[in-house]
Order: structure tokens, then sequence, then C-alpha cells
């Protein structure tokens, strides 16, 4: 069985007006499905990117993945064990928890301004109580520092005094600290520079083949997709459209919604 | 296509801070030609959306033109921009939601910008206010519509019918698609592009995206720290990049190729100077692989009508 499992996953939202509105004008419920029955696997130590333009549902399934959402139907499963499953004791949900993080999309959103980075990257360690002791857990945000290209000595700044790509770095880091298997990037490179945002993507590759981490990568961009993804599923409306590795897609796409992100995609190859 | 519309002549744009005064442009010269959409590019701080800013007197204080000229059609106009603003040389903003009054119907919006700039009547302004919104495929019907009714592309062909109502012969589009998707994106550039080519109007279309500059522009401007790094016919420049920060731009850029996969990203490492910390001599010498000891010390003009690399002075030894 692969490492990450999406079954049925759906997620309804409830859009109708108020029940006595309803009643008095005869209206019915307006139920929108933000995510439709979707179904994906992941491999151990791989990349599956969700593609998709906006409201077609990646980033519903990105939270839903780290538990900011519950899906309506529908499960999730890593290693055999059900993300959702309310028997699971608060401490197993926890230890499930901490094997599953995510790096958001704006890393000036994402980082707490009044925290130091150290702070900012020890939180997570400090939750999930991974490492007893200040001296410890100092030296751990150290290593995951240097980790991610960033000197030791920066946890005493605060995230205004980093660009872009340097708080995408922090952002990593601290999706780092707790040691998971799996990593939800929700659009990690959007908001940063063509060149910065190859010095991110190279990072994450390099983390990958390090630590054997599987990504759950979710971008508009099908040119960032290219270089990192071994599978790809594109999404419209809700629904998965099609799946296929990198080569396949962009080789002999089967759906038209494919094809036309494929063409309408600006390449800067001259043809 | 030769004639030159607008001229910037060695400008500077400064800024009068407690750390001293910044140089957020800095002698900085480019023509536009008539009928022509000239892409300026660059990451963010580079100084793109500043040049715009400048050709149409909208730098709020404490910037300044510092220094320079800018000429329009034969006429300076940098001491006076407002005569031109709006009527000569309009602006498409990046947020659609925002440059949109999301109180007033959209006919009237466009009805009060065309009665600005130009001298008749209430009708015959709403009249060329639905021929607009048909020329930028909108229905004209929904004239009385509130901006909110529109979906994100819809709202930028609204704004830009707005922009192109007083007849510009210039349009500065500062990255006009950067919060649209890829589909509408592609179709926001297409009408751009036939515009320009039917009326004649040029366009300085800013961008950090090298993809949009491929697919739309004739000629494009590098930008790196608030100077012109390099300049030329967009094909040129980007197949045949003569300045290392071009190059590592082009080649740090994902492309849609199945082969691109598990291998590494080129990348520029470091980060564009703070223009409070500005490296002596080519701003760009420090993240250089290149860089020889003359680029330590002394700024290198534009050389060759191309680049400002010293790379490119004399000899083409590296190049």
């Amino acid at each position: 069985m692969s490492f990450v499992v999406a079954k049925g996953l759906t997620r309804n939202y409830d859009l109708s007006e108020p029940l006595i509105v309803r009643a008095l004008t005869m209206r019915p419920k307006r139920i929108l499905t933000a995510v439709d029955n979707v179904n994906f696997s992941i491999e151990k130590g791989t990349t599956y990117a969700l593609v998709g333009e906006s409201g077609s549902g990646k980033s519903t399934i990105a939270k839903m993945a780290v538990g900011l959402l519950k899906p309506s139907a529908g499960t999730l499963i890593m290693d055999g064990k059900n993300l959702n499953d309310p028997a699971l004791a608060r401490n197993e949900q926890l230890a499930l928890r901490r094997r599953i993080q995510m790096v958001f999309q704006s890393p000036y959103a994402s980082l707490n301004p009044r925290w130091r980075v150290g702070d900012i990257i020890a939180e997570p360690i400090k939750a999930f109580g991974l490492i007893d002791g200040t001296k410890a857990q100092f030296m751990r945000v150290s290593e995951l520092l240097e980790q991610v290209g960033l000197a030791s000595s920066d946890a005493n700044k605060y995230p205004h005094e980093f660009s872009g790509g340097q708080r995408q770095r922090i952002s990593i880091a601290r999706a780092l600290s707790s040691q998971p298997e799996v990593i939800v990037c929700d659009e990690p490179t959007s908001a940063l520079d063509v060149s910065v945002q190859a010095q991110v993507l190279n990072l994450l590759k390099a983390l990958q083949k390090e630590y054997a981490l599987t990504y759950l990568f979710i971008t508009h961009d099908l040119a960032v997709v290219s270089t990192m993804a071994n599978k790809i599923g594109v999404l419209n409306k809700g629904k998965l459209v099609e799946e296929q590795s990198p080569t396949g897609l962009f080789s002999r796409p089967q759906q038209d919604y494919t094809k036309m992100l494929l063409n309408s995609a600006p390449s800067i190859n001259f043809g | 296509m030769s004639e030159n519309l607008l001229q910037i002549k060695n400008i500077s744009v400064t800024f009068k801070t407690r750390h001293g005064v910044l140089k957020a442009i800095d002698d900085l010269s480019l023509n536009v030609k008539k009928g022509e959409i000239l892409g300026l590019v660059g990451e963010s701080g580079a100084g793109k959306s500043m040049t715009g800013a400048a050709v149409l007197g909208l730098i709020d204080p404490p910037g300044r033109l510092s220094s320079g000229q800018i000429w329009y059609k034969g006429q300076r106009i940098d001491q006076a921009p407002e005569t031109i603003r709006g009527h000569e040389i309009s602006m498409i903003f990046q947020d659609p939601l925002v440059s949109l009054n999301p109180l007033r119907r959209i006919g009237d919006q466009l009805v009060e910008t065309i009665l600005t700039h130009m001298p008749i009547t209430k009708a015959e302004a709403v009249d060329r206010a639905r021929k607009g919104l048909e020329e930028v495929g909108i229905d004209p019907e929904r004239i009385n519509a509130y901006p909110h009714t529109f979906s994100g592309g819809m709202r930028q062909r609204v704004v830009i019918a707005l922009a192109l109502a007083p007849e510009p012969a210039l349009i500065i589009a500062d990255e006009p698609t950067t919060a649209l998707d890829v589909s509408v994106q592609a179709q926001i550039l297409d009408l751009l592009k036939q515009l320009c080519r039917e009326r004649g109007t040029s366009i300085i279309l800013v961008t950090h995206d090298m993809g949009v500059i491929a697919e739309t522009t004739d000629r494009v401007g590098v930008l790196y720290a608030g100077r012109l790094a390099e300049i030329g016919e967009t094909r040129d420049v980007l197949t045949n990049p003569k300045h290392p920060y071009t190059k590592g731009l082009v080649a740090s850029t994902p492309r849609i190729d199945a082969s691109s996969f598990d291998k590494t990203l080129y990348q520029i490492s470091g980060s564009m100077p703070k223009l409070d910390a500005m490296p002596n001599g080519c701003a760009f010498h420090p993240r250089c692989e290149f860089a020889l000891d003359k680029c330590r010390i002394d700024r290198p003009s534009i050389i060759a009508d191309r680049a400002a690399c010293w790379l490119l002075d004399g000899e083409e030894t590296l190049l």
C-alpha cells in the first residue's frame, strides 16, 4: 500500500441562507462541493503534485491533509492509519500529526512577526515534546537553520529581517523540526522571485533525497511541477480529471482541460 | 516602429531616509518606440514599477525624480506629468479589485474617465463606453453592472477598457495578469497584443514573469537593483543573454519540459543588494561568477547597445 492514500476525499461547504430565511422563501439548501470524490496515492519518498486554477480545490485538499479541515466524506490514510479516525485517542492523533507538516504559500503571513526565528522553529519541538531542555532544543534549532542554508546566529533575529526566500527557508525549517515524513507544500514558491524560487525548489529536492520525505505539492505553475513531481494530478472544479507522470502529461495530455492549461502557460521556450 | 514615442534619459529616483539618500532608480535610460510592447522584467525591488510611476509622475514623497529627463513626443514631461497622465499615457494596475471603485457601476466609471479627458457630451461618452466594453470582449449590456458581479479576468478587461477609453498612445501595464489564473492571463495578454497592433498603441509591460515577457513583448529591458542590466529584442535577450544576471534569470526559470524532472535548477546564489548596501562598481558583481577586478570598482554603462557588463567591453572572452 502506498504511503499516503486519499480515498473518495470530499469536502462540502454549506452556502445556504439561514434556516428561517429558507423556510420563508422555500429555497433549498445550497451546497458547494469544493473537493469531489478525489482519489490519489503517493509512494514514500516521492512528490505528488496537484495542479489547478483558483477554485479547483487544491488548497482545500492541502488543509484536509494537515488536519486544518475535516473531510465531509472519504478518508486520508498515512502509513496505513486513517488521519481522521474519530476513535483515535488524543495522543495518537498528535503522534500522527507530528509526521505530516506544512509549508504555506506566503512566508510573510505564515511567520509570527513578534517571535524570534529560533522560537518559531522550536515551537513544533515543544508542542510535540520531542526534545527536553532549552539547551538541547537550541542545538536542534541551530542544526535545522544550517540544514536550510541559514546561519545558527539567525535564531535571534525576527522574521522582518529576512528576505522572502530566507523566510520560506525558515518555514521549511519549522516544518522539518518535528521530523515529519510527509510535507504538504501549498504554493511554496509563488510569492518568490524566479532566482529565489530556484534556490527554494533545489533545497526542497535536496531535503527530500536526504530524509526520504514524501511531498504533496500544491501549485498552479506547471513549469514548477515539471521539475518537482513524480506524478501529477490535475484538478478542475474539485474533481481530479487527469493523473499522469510529468513525461506523460506534457507529451500526451488526455483531457481538454489539461491541454488548455498547458497551452496557456506562458513559456520562455521559443518555438 | 522606429520612431521614439517616449525617451527616458538618465533618470534617478531617490528616497531621503534616516539611512541617507537611497537610489531606487539609478541613472536609467530607455526608449519606447511607437507601436511596440516593451517589457520591463526584474525581481522585487529592481525598480520596474518605479520606472512606470516615474513616467506618470506618480512617485510618492519622500521619493522624487532627482535627476534626468523624460520626453514624450518631443516634449519634456517630467516637470508637468499631469498634462499627459491618463490622457496620452494611461496605466493598468495589478489588482483589478483595487483599481475599480466597488460602489460605482462600471459604466459610470468609464464615462467619468472619458469625460475627464475628452471634450465630448455625456451621451457621446456613454456611446464610447459601450464601444470600449465591446472591444475588450464584454457585453455592452452590462454597462450598468457593479464590479463585484464580474470575475477577476472580466474585471481586468474593464480596467483595460478604462485605460483605453481616452485613446492613449502609451499604456503602462504594471503586472496586469499576476493576480489571474493562467488561462485568463493568456486571454488578457492576447487582448493587449491585439489592441496594440490594431491601434498602434505602445505598451510598457512590467512583470516578473519571464514567460509573459517571452510571449508578449517585442523588446525587453532587464532591471537589477534600480539599474538597467540588459536591453534588446526579446528573442535575442532570452535566447542569447549577454549579461550574467540575465543568463542566471533565464536559466533559473523552470520550463514545462518532461526532461527537466530531477535536474537541479540553476540558481543565482545570494540575493539582490539592499538599497542602503549597494556594492561599488557593478551592482551584480558579488553574485557574478565571471566578475573581474574592474567590476568591483567601475560601474559599467550599457555597452554595444545591449548590456551593462564589462565582459562585453572589447574582446568577447567569456561570452
